[in-house]
């Protein structure tokens, strides 16, 4: 009993810790970016790997994604007669939900993987204490440029996602089901309001802040070799993944039931 | 001699008072006294994980006391703001253990790091300077390549030009000859002596290497349990009576460290 209750009470303290940990980053990283000066070769840098070489990953998913969605709904819209409607629950599921989600999980597991592992091996390679000596902060060195690349480029990425989805709804709807063009780009744009947009779009940037953040965390407090990095990547994609979803429940209740 | 225990508070460059360190309960630093004086390279030797590391990163504010100050010119690091600290660093420079170049930039832009960060000196000036820095640890035009494409030794050269770029007082080595070769141990032992003759720096260096620390250093200090138990210059540490000491300087595995360590393992000795 006690031994249970004691390792209750630690994990409490360790989670309790390790969100104080994640917050006061997070704190300094808004801190450094508001006061140092932009950093455009870093930021750009980071652009490119973060978002730009994330494209091909983004387009093959959200494609398939906006496949598969319009074979499942024709499968039950079929039964009832409302074909007609596939093109909307498309565009709404995935301007709302799954452009956001999905951009966001993939991401997290490509770039936020090779954040943790990157400034893991600087960490044990003792270049962040090396950095510190040299007079520069590394959360203003290394994660500000990340966050604020991931911040500019989560949100794109996600547009692009969105239009990519909807288009491969589109293949699978016209040369599939025999919805007409001109039909599916009716019923498919004119429930969309700008609120499905928005909403998706500003779920993107906390996304995009519990990647980065998380990553750089894990990364920074690694531990003993090589090892070390590994479980720290893991950690990171991990608890990345549960953060990204249990903000968008969250989000989808906010935005949809209380107001 | 450098070694002048009367004419204290002028001379004494770094002053390490009471310091306490533990890492998951286990003490590191115990209660350890050092003065570094202005102008000489002290060697601190010990065995590996011992702490010599861990105290030189105190040095630097790289590491904070649990418990005592550490004094640099008799400002106490662990006070400095974050701005102050920064300026602090600006007159250090540090050698790591395993060089620790930035893999993501040429040589050229870790040698001029600070230059960049820290000056606003035009991109030729900085050029010079990185250039006049990997001159005086021997490397020319290598600018552009990555560290990855250099050998071992040639990483610590370039490290210590990133060291002293900036033209600092105060030069830190941890292990500056470990994982070297002989032969490019003694030409980075060489080095040491060069760039503190010729920039007039106070160096600290640790070692467990003795020949390289009988060949740089002015003084010697031998750390053990936390604490230094003997401390001159290399004449009297070869000397030593003290059963410790010799043991570690003849590097034999029978004796008081490898009894004692035995026995004091609860108490933080290794």
């Amino acid at each position: 009993m006690k031994d249970i209750l004691e390792r209750a009470g630690r994990t409490v303290i360790g989670s309790v810790q390790y969100a104080g940990g994640v917050f006061i980053l997070f704190a300094r990283t808004l801190f450094w970016m508001a006061i140092s000066p932009l950093r455009p070769r870093q930021a750009f840098e980071q652009m490119v790997k973060i978002g730009v070489n994330s494209l091909p990953i983004a387009t093959v998913t959200s494609f398939f994604i906006g496949v598969v969605i319009a074979f499942q709904s024709a499968y039950q819209m079929q039964k009832v007669g409302a074909k007609l409607y596939i093109p909307s629950l498309i565009s709404i599921s995935i301007t709302r939900e799954i452009g956001p989600v999905l951009t966001a999980l993939v991401v997290a597991g490509r770039v936020g993987a090779s954040i943790a592992a990157e400034l893991g091996s600087m960490k044990v390679t003792e270049q962040i204490d090396a950095l510190e000596t040299l007079a520069t902060n590394p959360v203003k060195y290394l994660v500000a440029p990340r966050f604020l690349a991931l911040l500019v480029m989560l949100p794109l990425l996600t547009v692009y996602a969105d239009a990519i989805g909807i288009l491969g709804g589109y293949v699978v709807s016209v040369y599939k089901l025999g919805i007409p063009h001109a039909l599916y780009m009716r019923m498919s744009f004119e429930p969309l309001v700008l609120k499905d947009i928005f909403t998706g779009l500003s779920k993107t940037l906390v996304f995009a802040s519990i990647i980065s953040v998380i990553s750089c965390f894990e990364g920074m407090r690694v531990e003993g070799g090589a090892e070390g990095v590994g479980a720290a990547t893991t950690r990171a994609v991990v608890t990345s993944f549960i953060l990204i979803i249990v903000a968008d429940a969250f989000f989808t209740v906010l935005f949809y039931f209380v107001t | 001699m450098a070694m002048e225990p009367g004419g204290k508070t002028q001379n004494t460059m770094i002053e390490a008072k009471g310091v306490v360190k533990s890492f998951n309960g286990r003490m590191v630093l115990n209660h350890l006294e050092l003065r570094v004086m202005r102008g000489e390279t002290l060697v601190i030797i010990g065995r590996s994980g011992c702490g010599k590391s861990v105290l030189i990163k105190h040095f630097i504010g790289l590491l904070k006391p649990d418990e005592g100050e550490v004094l640099v010119e008799g400002t106490n690091v662990s006070q400095l703001s974050t701005k102050q600290l920064n300026q602090l660093r600006m007159r250090f420079g540090m050698l790591f253990q395993g060089s620790a170049l930035f893999d993501s930039l040429t040589v050229g832009e870790n040698v001029g790091f600070m230059l960049g960060e820290h000056t606003r000196l035009s991109d030729k000036a900085v050029r010079e300077r990185v250039e006049e820095a990997l001159e005086l640890v021997g490397l020319k035009g290598i600018q552009d390549l990555k560290p990855s494409e250099l050998s071992g030794g040639m990483k610590k050269r370039v490290a210590l030009a990133r060291a002293i770029c900036m033209k600092p007082e105060i030069l830190l080595y941890d292990e500056p000859t470990t994982g070297l070769d002989p032969i490019m141990a003694d030409a980075i032992n060489d080095l040491i002596i060069e760039l503190h003759d010729k920039l007039r720096v106070t160096s600290v260096a640790v070692t467990h290497d003795m020949v390289s620390a009988y060949k740089i250093a002015t003084r010697i200090a031998m750390m053990y349990q936390g604490k230094i138990v003997q401390m001159g210059v290399p004449e009297e540490i070869r000397n030593t009576q003290d059963p410790v000491v010799r043991q570690f300087i003849t590097g034999s595995a029978a004796g008081p460290i490898t009894e004692g360590g035995a026995k004091s393992m609860g108490n933080g000795g290794m």
